[in-house]
Order: C-alpha cells, then structure tokens, then sequence
C-alpha cells in the first residue's frame, strides 16, 4: 500500500500508478509513506540522517547549514530521502517537477524492495523512527538535568567512537540469538564494564544502536544505488513516463549515473545489475544475499572492468584491474574504516586496557587516533593502549586518563 | 507535526555558537590577515569555517599517499551527507564537500574585536541631526500596499467624488471607490538625531608601498572600519590615494591600484579637507582621516605643508586623526619622526607604526583605544 501526504491529487494518482507498475514488475516492499516537504524541510530532516526527531545535537545544525547553503546556491538539491522502517518513509521536495517526483517515486520502491529483502537488512530495527525519537527524548532530559555542555561534550566524545563496530555482529546475532560478544565491538565493551555512571551506559548504547542501524546502508550503499536506478529506470521507461518528459528524464538520469571522479554508487551499482542481468543472473537473487563487498568480489572480472567507467578510467592510467579491483575492495572492507579490536576482553577497570589494530597494510593516521585514544582513556578510567603498525614497525601508543589530548570539537 | 526545519534552529544556533567560540579563539589571526576582506554584505560578514570534523581511526599514515585512501569512499564527490545516511540521492554533477560559511553581525564582530583589544566605546561630538525617512505610520498616501488600505479614508473619498460629480443618488445610495480613491497608511519622514561618521582612508601609492605593505594597510583599514561602523548609526568611507597628487577612488581601487612616482603627502591631505569641507560639515558629522603610508615624504618643505594643513584646517574639524606607517624596505620612516616630533602626546593625533602583520593589532589598538 502506498499512503501520501500533501502530495495533492495529480501526485498522488502517480504514485499509485507506480506502486502498482513496481509490485506487477516483482518489487515487494512494506508500506510506503510519501511525504512531500519544502525543500528546507528535507535539508534538515536529511541533517538528522532522515529522521525528523533526534537528540540536540551541533552537528546537525552543521550538516544542515551546509545542505542548506548548497541548495540556495544551487550546488546541490536533495531529490529524496527514504528511511528503512515499516512502514518505509519517502520524503519529497515539493518544488521539484513532476517528472522528478515520479522518478524519485520509483526509485524510492526500489529502495523500499532493497531494505525488505536485502538479508543485511534483516536484522536491522525497523521501527527506528520511534526509537529515535524516544533517545532525542532522553537526551533532552539528560541534558535538562545536567545541563547542555556536559552532556553535549560526552556525546561528542562517544559519536567519535561510532565506528569501533563489528559490521557482521548484527548478523551472528541473527543466526545465533546466544552469539558471544565480538572483540571488535568496543562501544558495547565500554557499556559493559567501564566505570561509567548510569545516564553515560544509556548514552553509549543509545549511540552504538544508532550506529548499528546505519551499518546496512554503509555496507551496501552501491547496490542500494545501483538497485534503485536499476529499477526507476526501468520502470519511468517501461509507460511510466509521458512521451514529453523523456529528455527531462534522460537528463536528470544522466546527473545521477555521472561519471564523476571518485566513485559514484549509482553509477558502478547500476553497472553492476545491467551486467548481471546481461549475463542472465537472477537479479532479485543477487539483491537478496550480497553486500557491496561480496557483489564486487564474485562479479568483477576483465569483462566487467572494460565495460566500467570506473574501472576504465583507472585502467587507462595503467592499472591492471586486478589492482583497481583490489584497491576498490579495501577501501569497502569493514565500511572503510579501521579494524580495532580489544586484546584483553577480561579486562577490569583499573587494569590497562589492551587494544590491536588489525593491519591490512594500510597504516593509521597518528593524530586523529590519539585523539580517539584519550577519550576511551577518559571513558574507561585507566591508560588505554594501542598496538599498530607505522612505516612496517611495529608500534605501541598508550595513552593515560590524566594526560589526555584535548578533542577537537566543541 | 511541528516543522523539521524549525526544530532545527536549536541545532543550528548551537552550531553558530561553537563557531563564534572559534572565531574568538582565532581572533588575533583574523586580525594579521586579509581573509575577511571583501566578505561583507551590508551589515553582515561571512567568515569561512573549516567542517569541525569528529576524530575517529582512520587510515592515513605518513606513507599512506594515494592507494586506497584516495579511491574514496562510496558516495564523496556526490555532494552528499557522509555516510550512515540514508539513502540520500545528490544530483551527482558538483564536487562534493564545500567550505561552510557562517554569518556574523558587524556588531557581533567588532564586540569581538573590542573585547580583543579591550577597546572603550566612542562618545560621538554632539548629537548630530539628519532627517530620517519613515518611521511612524502616521500618514496617509494614495499608493501603498492592500494590507495598509484605510477602508474609511477609502470610501469617503470615493463618496465625496461621487457627490462631487453628480453621481450621487440618494435613493439609490452607492458608492463605488476607484483606483484613485484608495487611500493607505503611510510613514511620516521627520527629524531624528542620528549619529553619522565619515571615514577617509588614505593611502601612500608610491613606488615603495609593495603589495605586503599594502595588505597590511586593507586589514588595519577593514578593522578600523568595523569597529566604527558597529559604533555610529551610519557610516560614510572616503578613499583617497595619493602619490606626488591624490585623487578620490573607489573601494575596489584603493586595494588594487598600483601607482609608482614620488610622495607629496600634502596633496592628500588637502584633498581630504576639500572634501569633508564640501560634502560632511563637522557640524554634523564625525570625522575620522586615516592615513597609511611608509613615511618616505618627499621634501621636508611638503612636511611643512602638511603640519600646517593639519594644524589650521584638518585637526579642528575631525575627532581624531590616524597616521599609520607601515614598514618598507625603500621607506625612511621620517614622516612619522616628523609628526611625533611636531605633536608629541597629541589630543587628536595618534601614530603608530607597524614593523610587519604581526604588528597590526596592536596599531588598530592605538587607534581605536582613546574612544574618539
């Protein structure tokens, strides 16, 4: 079922018409809600990470004044914003035309389809609007009681740690409801035994839940893309389009799928299905098991690469694509970021705690990671110390509570 | 439900607040640069702010150039919010990561600056009058918008221009306004002390003021500027440039022009006296002359001339008068011997010399310091 607000009549019959167009097509979704909202209104609630009710925080104020500025300079425009939940929620500008709206209607009902049935987005929350309403609540009240700055700056420092995860936790958990602790899971380490009072345990599983909410759609935001343009294309030119709006639509098709120059996840996504579908693979199957890692991995071949800008941009410069391939695969792994692991999970405060950058060959940057270190110091209440590698050494950093580096917001 | 955007003013002024806390960390670095010149839009300044970016572990070591690291992650160069957001699709055609820019007040500034520097506010001479347009809705127009329509004044007027016409029939009594019937509330221009200032920036052109020099000119000059206009209600700039002859430029010369030649100091400052004599009688405005140069006069004949158009003509009408000399490799620095020489601890004179940018808060100080 498709429900609309303040979409008006022409809108709303469209959205119909595609949502019937979609499911006809094999796109299976939840209910989606399509709001329609001035421009402003979905630059921030795409500031809040497309919830409209979250914890105060600065850095949405930042996000946003950025979106803002892009768009009153016409840098950049937000076509849409679609939330993983039951029901999935859409937002729509309001200013934009109408066959925009129709092609980010059908681009919606590909995500829509994705989020349902891609199995890394299985075991993700899907009444997240509610919860995140209920933590900016909670915030809130912390911060009535504590006052502002306290608060604000200790959930500065534990959003700086929302990427000390470990992405295939969630689905251990899944498969196996009594799965232990991963030693990668350090948010969830410090909520279990650091010395810390009961608002700050709240806090900090309140942003690890956050963040493992988001973990999906950073694992397989090419294909999440790459779906969605697959499927508005196909369904715009399938009679969804009125014969008038063709060059409108091939425009904008073309801004989205641009070859720009780093990596465009809508255009390598797209690439993607176009290629398996050629191939004759079942595009729904593929959809349903893959994150973007293991997509690349098992699809890219010499084929593919030749028929991929991407690939081809890189190979031209004399990159085997075996080395763009691989280059490409590390940049995803672990969401692109650095693997950190505790050593010591039987640690106790008091005790120093022990931590292990797995290194891939890829070294840390020194700066940014002291940083981190003095506030799991802080947080953890004794020296904290980490084992890496710098320039092929290897190295130990160590880091006590009392000689912490001052972070750098706020 | 309450609208997104309006729940996001908290955020948003938190955000401001955390960047005026920088802005005033970083004051003593806005103050030797020319970063904020030119970013002015009436009374509003846009100051550049780097993303304050959360530290996290990343990669980026000292040997970590280009590979991988520069790939870039899914969705940069897509003008997009970074990841863990959901879903949002850019229009994909524009680089993705723009320099924020916050918007500060003049006033908010010069606070800033006055708190810096520990300035005191200026006494304006007197109470100066000008006439000042609008004001109170106490008048009535025959144009104006429909929300200010006097419904009354409307038809009386149009009854009395039926009556007047004939066209009135008592037993049929209609009254039909037209256009030029309508009447509307208006505002009423009246006399309103208002404290007004005029400042003239002069500049040495000469063949040795290089382009340092001249930078450090455009920021004493922006800072005096901000300062003075946060203090008077309306502000008036006057630029003149002078080598072996002034002439009166525009702003965007000022700071561009590149003349060469010998220095007669004392046609600038006659020019400014023509000037202020002609279009701001001191009777109703402040007046500030500034004068920046490296202090090479040409003659001491011409220094001459210039104490006795300063001391005859140009000190009684102004409230204070700025020499500020800015160091050169060619100049002598003579001029301001000269003026110290010839002042000493002066009421409305002050000098100040600037070796290098280092120097120039302490210069802007000297100037602003005696509240003027």
């Amino acid at each position: 079922m498709v429900i609309t607000r303040g979409l008006g009549p022409k809108l709303e019959s469209e959205a119909q018409r595609i949502e019937e167009a979609a499911r006809k097509a094999g796109l299976d979704f939840f209910d989606v809600v399509f709001e329609a909202l001035p421009a402003e209104d979905v630059n921030a609630v795409a500031a809040y990470g497309g919830f409209a009710k979250r914890y105060p925080s600065w850095r949405f104020g930042m996000d946003f004044e950025r979106l803002q500025k892009g768009y009153t300079y016409g840098f950049s425009k937000i076509y849409e914003l679609v939330i993983n939940g039951d029901p999935t929620l859409a937002y729509l500008v309001k200013t934009n035309s109408l066959m925009e709206q129709k092609l980010v209607m059908a681009h919606v009902f590909g995500h829509a389809d994705f989020f349902r049935h891609n199995i890394w987005f299985a075991p993700t929350d899907r009444h997240m609007v509610a919860r995140m309403e209920h933590h900016g609540e909670r915030v809130a009240h912390w911060m009535g009681r504590l006052g502002r700055t306290a608060v604000e700056r200790f959930l500065d420092r534990v959003l700086a740690l929302d990427t000390l995860l470990d992405p295939y936790q969630p689905q251990r958990e899944r498969w196996n409801p009594g799965a232990a602790a991963s030693p990668y899971d350090l948010l969830e380490f410090l909520a279990r035994k650091a010395p810390l009072e009961e608002w700050q345990v709240e806090l900090v599983r309140m942003v690890r839940t956050e963040a493992t909410y988001f973990l999906p759609q950073r694992q397989t935001k090419i294909l999440n893309e790459g779906w969605a343009s697959y499927w508005h294309s196909k369904l715009l030119t399938g009679g969804i389009l009125d014969d008038s709006e063709i060059v409108e639509f091939s425009d904008c098709h073309a801004g989205a799928t641009a070859d720009t120059n780093g990596l465009n996840p809508y255009k390598l996504g797209l690439e993607l299905f176009r290629s398996a579908e050629r191939a004759g693979e079942d595009l729904f199957a593929l959809r349903r098991k893959h994150n973007d890692l293991s997509f690349l991995d098992e699809w890219v071949d010499a084929d593919f690469a030749r028929t991929s800008t991407f690939f081809a941009r890189q190979m031209v410069q004399g990159k085997a694509w075996q080395d763009v391939k691989e280059a490409l695969l590390q940049s995803l792994a672990w969401c692109g970021t650095p693997q950190i692991r505790v050593r010591n999970l039987d640690a106790e405060p008091g005790q120093v705690w022990q931590l292990e950058h797995v290194h891939d060959g890829r070294d840390l940057h020194q700066e940014d990671a002291m940083v981190i270190l003095g506030d799991l110091a802080r947080l953890w209440g004794s020296p904290v110390v980490l084992a890496t590698k710098l320039a092929g050494n290897a190295v130990e950093w160590r880091v006590d509570p009392n000689e912490v580096v001052e972070s750098g917001a706020a | 439900m309450s609208r997104p955007a309006h729940r996001m003013a908290t955020d948003q002024a938190r955000f401001r607040d955390i960047v005026r806390g920088r802005l005033r960390e970083d004051l003593r670095k806005y103050l030797q640069s020319s970063e904020l010149i030119g970013r002015q839009a009436g009374r509003v300044i846009s100051i550049p702010v780097p993303q304050i970016e959360l530290p996290r572990f990343r990669f980026g070591g000292p040997g970590e150039k280009g590979g991988a690291g520069a790939k870039g992650k899914p969705g940069q160069g897509k003008g997009e919010p970074q990841d863990g957001e959901n879903g949002v699709g850019g229009s994909g055609d524009q680089p993705g990561q723009h320099p924020l820019e916050v918007e500060v007040e003049i006033e908010e500034l010069a606070e800033l600056l006055g708190k810096e520097l520990g300035l005191p506010r200026i006494e304006p001479r007197g109470c100066k009058k000008l006439w000042v347009e609008g004001g109170r809705y106490t008048g009535v127009a025959p144009e104006g918008p429909n929300s200010l329509r006097l419904f009354r004044r409307t038809f009386r007027q149009a009854l009395q221009r039926t009556i007047a016409s004939g066209e009135w029939d008592p037993a049929d009594p209609r009254v039909v306004p037209i256009p030029a019937d309508q009447r509307y509330r208006a505002q009423r221009s009246h006399p309103k002390p208002q404290s007004a200032a005029v400042l003239v920036h002069m500049m040495d052109v000469s063949g040795s003021m290089g382009r340092e020099q001249k930078d450090m000119v455009r920021i004493q000059a922006f800072w005096t500027d901000t300062w003075l206009r946060s203090q008077y209600e309306s502000i008036e700039v006057v630029y003149i440039v002078h080598d072996a002859e002034a002439k009166e430029v525009d702003q965007e010369t000022f700071f561009r022009v590149r003349e060469s030649g010998g220095t007669k100091i004392s046609s600038a400052y006659a020019l400014c006296r023509d000037i202020v004599r002609e279009r701001y009688p001191a009777d109703q405005w402040n007046i500030y002359p500034f004068h920046y140069s490296d202090g090479d006069n040409w003659s001491a004949r011409d220094t001459k001339e210039c104490l006795r158009i300063l001391d005859d003509e140009l000190l009684p009408m102004v409230n204070q008068f700025a020499y500020s000399q800015v160091k050169s490799v060619y100049g002598s620095g003579q001029f301001k011997v000269d003026l110290d020489h010839h002042y000493g601890e002066h009421e409305v004179v002050v000098t100040a010399a600037v070796e290098d940018r280092m120097g120039v808060p302490e210069a802007i100080r000297k100037f602003l310091q005696r509240g003027r």
